[in-house]
């Protein structure tokens, strides 16, 4: 069971709500599947994401990825240290991999509460 | 259905663009390819200055694939775009479907190759700048262990869903500017093009449950190459974006 305190989109990104600000990442699931991560393309402090929209890119063993974003707004703040020590995403892909954080003024319509996303990778398989 | 794409060999933006239109289209797509002139390909984070050094005459373009840079000399490359349910979710198992049935295409025209079971995954962080510099896990290599085929993927999201380009180059003739690849003619030098292009394509089709049927771009897809090779591949600003 994936933690439940926030929502997913089926392209497994999640999204922690703590007032207007949102934290974003990738899932275990994603981690998973990439596997052998090389590369990760954040974007800057004070620029602007879509929800839905591809907000950064992730290179595996020969594929390269775009990362969704669940909400809209500006980004606040980017885990800087992340691109440099991508086994973090391995190691802690729900809190210490966190990608972005957007002070947000909407969301996907799509989100996915834990059980729904838990359902979805199973699916997937 | 897996619509076949024949093209000639053309330039380096419009490969990429027609790629690209594919990736974002609906359908599955093998598109067969060649690159006139002789080009230079980065890999998607490669940064530009790591190549420098190369003559101004070779065309140089962006991938919207990752990995290390690849010279497209006399190659046949393979673009197959198609939705990500067609697909082992796992990338690496995507790799060895699409690669054992490459493995098999090139069997059926005398070239001995197998693709790699173990090893380390290739980055653009590894030895060399250069693709075909070190074969990893899933590559197809020819029996002393080179590179014979570079390959790639690209995951996006679509609104019709999740969708995969996976690319790569058969090298037919070695170039001087990667002497240390495998090649073709070192097996079968008297092969056919047109019989890899076939045995590629029935391959690939019967590795995916297909039914294949030769195409061509649709308008659209046309259309929509035109504005990525104007907007992308063809601005010199995105090959220097990194």
């Amino acid at each position: 069971m994936r933690p439940n305190d926030r929502s997913y989109l089926k392209s497994h990104e999640w999204c922690k709500i703590d007032g207007t600000v949102a934290t974003i990442g990738i899932s275990d699931f994603a981690v998973s599947h990439l596997s052998d991560l090389v590369f990760l393309d954040l974007p800057n402090k004070g620029s602007n994401v879509t929800a839905g929209e591809s907000f950064g890119e992730i290179e595996s063993v020969k594929a390269v990825s775009d990362i969704y974003s669940p909400v809209s707004g500006e980004v606040i703040e980017v885990n800087k240290d992340l691109p440099d020590n991508l086994e973090w995403l391995s190691q802690d892909a729900f809190a210490k991999a966190w990608m972005i954080k957007v002070r947000f003024t909407g969301k996907s319509a799509d989100l996915l509460d834990g059980k729904t996303y838990d359902a979805h990778c199973a699916a997937e398989g | 259905m897996l619509r076949r794409i024949d093209d000639p060999a053309i330039a380096a933006a419009a490969n990429m663009a027609r790629d690209e239109a594919l990736l974002l289209g609906d359908s599955t797509a093998l598109r067969l390819y060649g690159w006139s002139p002789h080009s230079v390909s980065l890999g998607y984070f490669q940064p530009l200055a790591d190549f420098a050094d190369l003559a101004e005459a070779i065309p140089v373009v962006r991938r919207l694939t990752g990995g290390g840079a690849i010279f497209h000399g006399d190659e046949l490359t393979y673009a197959l775009a198609l939705p990500a349910s067609a697909l082992p979710p796992d990338v690496e198992a995507s790799y060895a479907l699409i690669h054992d049935a490459i493995v098999d295409a090139l069997k059926s025209i005398g070239v001995k190759s197998l693709r790699l079971q173990h090893g380390s995954a290739q980055s653009p962080r590894a030895k060399s700048r250069w693709c075909f510099f070190e074969a990893g896990r899933h590559d197809i290599v020819d029996r002393e262990g080179r590179k014979l085929v570079g390959s790639a993927q690209r995951r996006v999201r679509t609104a019709r869903g999740p969708r995969v380009l996976h690319h790569g180059s058969i090298v037919i003739r070695r170039p001087p500017m990667t002497p240390f690849v495998a090649a073709i003619e070192d097996q079968a030098p008297a092969f056919c093009e047109a019989t890899l292009r076939e045995c590629l394509a029935q391959r690939l089709a019967a590795a995916l449950g297909m039914e294949m049927r030769p195409d061509a771009l649709t308008s659209a897809e046309d259309q929509m190459a035109a504005i990525l090779r104007r907007d992308r591949y063809d601005r010199d600003a995105h090959t220097a974006m990194r």
